[in-house]
């Protein structure tokens, strides 16, 4: 697995000045994207990903994996400025962040957040480093059974630690595998389920899919929110100087040193609720915030302290690279933006699975190079740049919501030149706005959706090696038993214990008591 | 001063009335739910299930022996299955926040905002996107509450510059319509 002649190439790959060039792109337009709150990375990534088709792929992966740093990192500058996250995933900052800005140290905050992101993000990419090959080992023995069981287990941990409602989870995952199979069946290359259009026999394209449903499902949100507000009489919103970013006293080494414990916790927590699919980064940060509270209650973490800045910043940072795991070993994203960045590979070639690390050994190693080199532009960018962020993230919603449609509408036509695309896209944004109305996740949807054709080819190949024998092609080795054991274990266990509701209710639980 | 029968009668009305409209109201609400959200998903999906099975195509073997409609109508039935659980777990009463505040209005300027921009993207198509984006973006910003008319214009048009620019710096055509003999790039 290790091939030196490999890493040189992905290291020669890397190391130009067009790749550096978008990956400072991407942090610069992540932390933006970040600091603006009603824009998630999985939006910036969507949005961005038309643009990917004529890069390299290096370049590719240097402007997509940086939006999404930049764009994790860059919630916590409105969550410490204006106390509203930009971010989901940096809502946990805003109780010792937004209080350390009102007590006059929100510059100090504002590096707390910077350096506890990087440190959880450098050392979560490590682990990625160290793991996603090891398990493409691993999963470089399963037959297709396995496989077959594998993503079944995939869409049930989906579909139960998702949202609030694991009913709700597990519809958005059967709903993702239903238009999964939109277009043709994957074995015999037969048409089917293309009600009568001819353009969608190719199935459903997958990037205006995703920006519909990340991207103009959030939008149509922001709309009915700001046709509301119109009658309204107009709320006079408290401006917070975004000077207090750049006044204040600075934070020195010993006090980064001092909150090395919350930042392991963090870097623990929020790598495994990065790699696995269904917790994402929201979540990460908010369990690391109250694992390092439960832990240390004497440093009154939610009192307006560093060490809960540095508990949320690393926990949600470091599910970054550790989303990428299961792509990159099993081929299934782990999370909606590991799902854009394995569309993003799949248009320039490099379908992920076990077997990239053989087939394209040279664009792992250089998603792996950009990994590391993309914490330090996000330090560089967000060290200089804190402040003009924070201005930024008061851009009023009435000018950046028809931006986005607008972004949007053209990134699709872009992709192929096909006015269908843009239907496509418009239609899923009118089903990613009525998912969120309910409550409805729009992750699972949207990985069922990329790992359907997976699951049924290998459900079908391991039919065909037992000559139809289901019992035989299903349970054949204990791996698969395993597999399948698992998939209704953990399924009844985040049932039984309502762990995706327990997960939702960490964040009004962790308001409460700080409140 | 009204005879108490006529009295009577109004006040049963208006109870009736208002019966009515408490009786629309829980109607209302319930649709809200996730019981009600259940009903309709579940009813969508049956009606989906049905479609495919009376498609011919469905039935068609291949060669492995899985018929064409066998996968499609799996995941069909697994939505139906968990639409129905919403309908009798005990969260069945639970209104979602964002529900709660929905009205028929905010529904239909979802589906508007869709609409205008299909026509947005025809437009532009025939047009060019130089000509027709700032009057989209200007339109759509003072729909939203956009205030003064001149920063918004003068944003509108900046941004159909730059994103212009960034396109054609990647390669990516974006339409000219009728500027397109004109311009020289």
């Amino acid at each position: 697995m290790f091939q030196p002649e490999a890493i040189i190439e992905a290291f020669h790959m890397v190391l130009s000045w067009n790749v550096l060039y978008w990956l400072v792109v991407g942090v610069v337009i992540g932390v933006g994207v970040g600091a603006m709150p009603g824009l998630t990375a999985a939006t910036g990534v969507a949005l961005m990903l038309p643009l990917t088709f004529t890069m390299s792929t290096a370049s590719a992966l240097g402007l997509l994996i940086g939006l999404y740093k930049g764009a994790v990192y860059g919630g916590s500058i409105s969550a410490i400025s204006f106390a509203t996250p930009g971010t989901p995933e940096a809502a946990a900052t805003i109780y010792d962040g937004h209080k350390l800005m009102r007590m006059g140290q929100g510059r100090k905050a504002a590096l707390m957040a910077l350096y506890a992101s990087i440190t959880g993000d450098t050392l979560s990419d490590l682990i990625t480093i160290g793991l996603a090959p090891a398990l493409a080992l691993v999963a470089l023995k399963f037959g297709p059974s396995e496989r077959f069981w594998l993503v079944v287990l995939a869409c049930t941990l989906l579909g139960t630690l998702s949202g609030a409602h694991p009913a709700k989870g597990m519809l958005s995952a059967a709903l993702g595998i239903f238009i999964g199979t939109v277009g043709t069946d994957p074995v015999g290359m037969v048409s089917r389920m293309t009600f009568g259009l001819w353009w969608l026999q190719e199935g459903i394209n997958l990037i205006p899919m995703m920006i519909g449903v990340f991207a103009i499902g959030r939008m149509l949100e922001g709309v009915i929110e700001l046709l509301r507000e119109r009658g309204v009489a107009r709320k006079v919103k408290e401006s917070i100087s975004t000077a207090l970013m750049k006044s204040g006293p600075g934070l020195t080494f010993k006090e980064y040193l001092r909150t090395w414990k919350e930042m392991l916790i963090g870097l623990f927590v929020g790598s495994f609720a990065g790699m696995l699919p269904g917790l994402g980064a929201t979540v990460g940060a908010f369990l690391s915030y109250s694992v390092a509270k439960q832990v240390f209650p004497k440093k009154q973490i939610g009192s307006g302290v560093l060490e809960g800045v540095a508990a949320a910043e690393s926990g949600n940072n470091a599910t970054v690279g550790p989303t990428l795991i299961p792509l990159l070993a099993f081929g299934i994203p782990g999370s909606s933006t590991a799902a854009l960045i394995g569309g993003a590979l799949m248009l320039q070639g490099a379908t992920p699975s076990p077997r990239m690390f053989e087939l394209f050994p040279a664009v792992v190693y250089s998603l792996f190079i950009i990994l590391l080199a993309g914490n330090f532009v996000n330090l560089g960018v967000g060290r200089v740049f804190a402040g003009f962020y924070a201005r930024l993230g008061q851009l009023p919603r009435q000018i950046l919501i028809p931006l986005i449609f607008m972004m949007a509408i053209i990134g699709s036509y872009s992709f192929e030149g096909n006015p269908y695309d843009v239907v496509v896209m418009l239609a899923f944004g009118l089903v990613g706005y009525g998912m969120r109305i309910l409550r409805i996740p729009d992750a699972p949807l949207v990985i069922t959706f990329l790992i359907t054709p997976m699951m049924e080819a290998n459900l079908r190949r391991a039919l065909l090696i037992n000559r139809g024998d289901w019992v035989q092609a299903l349970f054949h080795s204990p791996l698969s038993i395993g597999l399948f054991i698992s998939s209704i274990i953990l399924t009844s266990l985040a049932i039984r214990f309502e762990v995706s509701k327990r997960l939702s209710i960490v964040a009004p639980k962790v308001e409460q008591e700080n409140s | 001063m009204e005879p108490p029968g006529l009295l009577a009668v109004k006040q049963q009305g208006y109870r009736a009335g208002d019966r009515g409209l408490k009786g629309a109201n829980a109607m209302g609400k319930w649709l809200k739910c996730n019981q009600g959200a259940g009903v309709i998903l579940t009813s969508l999906f049956t009606a989906l299930l049905i479609y495919i099975e009376l498609k011919p195509w469905a039935h068609r073997k291949l060669r492995d022996g899985f018929s064409l409609g066998f996968f499609p109508a799996v995941a069909v039935v697994l939505s139906i299955i968990f639409s129905l659980i919403l309908i009798f777990d005990g969260r069945r009463k639970e209104v979602p926040s964002a529900l709660e505040t929905l009205t028929f209005k905010s529904g239909l300027s979802a589906v508007l905002a869709v609409v205008v921009s299909w026509a947005y993207f025809a437009l532009m198509r025939e047009i060019g996107f130089l000509i027709v984006t700032p009057f989209f973006l200007l339109l759509a910003m003072a729909a939203l509450g956009a205030q003064s008319w001149r920063n918004t214009l003068l944003i509108a048009s900046f941004m159909t510059v730059i994103v212009y620019g960034i396109f054609r710096v990647m390669g990516i055509e974006l339409p000219l319509g009728i500027l397109s003999g004109v311009l020289p790039f």
